[in-house]
């Protein structure tokens, strides 16, 4: 049959067969393994994203950890920074109180001490006064004459 | 200048063997200029074009293969990012236009876009084969042998009807056959494209004043224009068409 176009069925067969042929062995040999090693890449950039994200993941944890420690030792410093402020405002007040204790003790020793001399000088002072008063006394009536004792005598004697 | 020159310095023509009309005629229907196929049969001279094209890409991928592919890099060079570059062209042009199904699209756009490419640029290297009457012809593109055009345009509709036909089994059949003439409009499409190159070269080379300094231009610019025109027309109709085809039904989409 004579096809117009010259249009020939073994020809468009033949040609059906060579294109397939070649999209076959271009698969094959071409499309299949750069595609697979451009899979294989981003298998591998995927991979090491998970990990990056992990590791990251991780640091953000450790991270979180720390920080919890950091807060909880800063409440132990403050826990341990006002426990020590007690103390030391204890053993402060101890020293005081001690202090005062003992300045009040060395006021009284002071003050017994004082009175004590104080006594003893207004003994002192007596003895010497009765000293003095029988010195004067005896210089008195060494020096007085029966006239001075008449006429005391007389006074009393009116009065 | 260059072509005045050569027209005056050239002999005046020949009388040439065939008419122009004869010329173009043979470019479009190949009647005469016929090559014998390894002493079995006569074939137009496309498909001796089709199977020097097809052999060269195998071996030119068997190369890549054996020598290149082994040595691809994770921080690849130039000539590894070229070939990625295309493998994802493809790739990315079937899941853009189906989505749904799109693995066996780009490896037949991947073939049939290299094919149409090559092939049409193939026509620039004029490489020589004798016809069964013992003249020399310069091979033209596989392409614009109407047999190539129309095995080319039916092998895209049954890529497209397959799809439909795994998608939604009969169904999806029914849904191509919708577009029944779309294997003769794709096939004769490619035909007259291919075709519209071959005769404007023929015309230009049949002149002798023309065939000085113009084929450079119209030559290299038709063909790497429309191998580059008619590789996106055929890739982007067979994609999109079978991405039609291959869309779920609704009920699968519910199921889904």
């Amino acid at each position: 049959m004579n096809v117009p176009l010259n249009i020939d069925w073994q020809q468009i067969l033949l040609h059906l067969l060579n294109f397939s042929i070649l999209t076959l062995g271009l698969y094959l040999l071409l499309f299949k393994p750069v595609q697979k090693f451009i899979k294989e890449r981003n298998d591998y950039y995927l991979g090491l994203d998970k990990e990056a994200k992990e590791k990251l993941s991780q640091a953000e944890e450790l991270k979180a950890s720390y920080e919890q420690k950091l807060n909880s030792a800063e409440e132990e410093i403050e826990e341990v920074k006002a426990r020590s402020a007690e103390e030391a405002k204890a053993a402060a007040d101890e020293v005081i109180r001690k202090a005062k204790e003992e300045s009040d003790k060395i006021i009284a020793d002071a003050r017994k001490a004082a009175e004590l001399e104080r006594t003893r000088i207004l003994e002192e002072a007596q003895g010497e006064i009765v000293a003095l008063a029988v010195e004067a006394t005896e210089k008195l009536l060494a020096k007085s004459t029966s006239d001075t004792l008449d006429q005391f005598l007389y006074a009393v004697k009116e009065e | 200048m260059a072509l005045l020159v050569g027209v005056f310095l050239t002999k005046t023509p020949d009388l040439k063997h065939e008419s122009i009309k004869e010329v173009m005629r043979d470019a479009v229907l190949h009647e005469s200029n016929r090559i014998s196929l390894f002493g079995i049969m006569e074939v137009n001279p496309g498909f001796i074009s089709a199977l020097v094209v097809s052999v060269s890409l195998l071996l030119f991928a068997a190369i890549i293969r054996i020598f290149v592919i082994p040595r691809f890099k994770i921080m690849p060079g130039r000539f590894q990012m070229a070939l990625e570059k295309l493998v994802m062209f493809f790739t990315d042009f079937a899941k853009e236009n189906s989505p749904h199904r799109y693995g066996f699209l780009s490896v037949y756009i991947f073939g049939a876009g290299t094919y149409i490419f090559c092939g049409t640029v193939f026509e620039l290297l004029g490489i020589q084969a004798i016809t069964t009457h013992g003249s020399p012809i310069a091979l033209p593109a596989p392409l614009s042998d109407i047999n190539g055009a129309i095995a080319m345009g039916c092998l895209s509709y049954l890529v497209m009807l397959s799809g439909g036909f795994v998608e939604s089994r009969l169904k999806g059949i029914g849904k191509g056959l919708k577009d029944f003439s779309m294997p003769l409009s794709m096939s004769f499409r490619l035909f007259g494209a291919m075709l519209s190159g071959v005769l404007v070269t023929e015309l230009v080379y049949y002149y002798k004043a023309l065939s000085f300094v113009l084929p450079v231009f119209i030559g290299v610019l038709f063909t790497l224009l429309h191998a580059l025109v008619q590789t996106y027309v055929l890739i982007i109709l067979t994609s999109m068409t079978y991405g039609e085809l291959t869309e779920p039904t609704n009920k699968k989409i519910k199921r889904a």
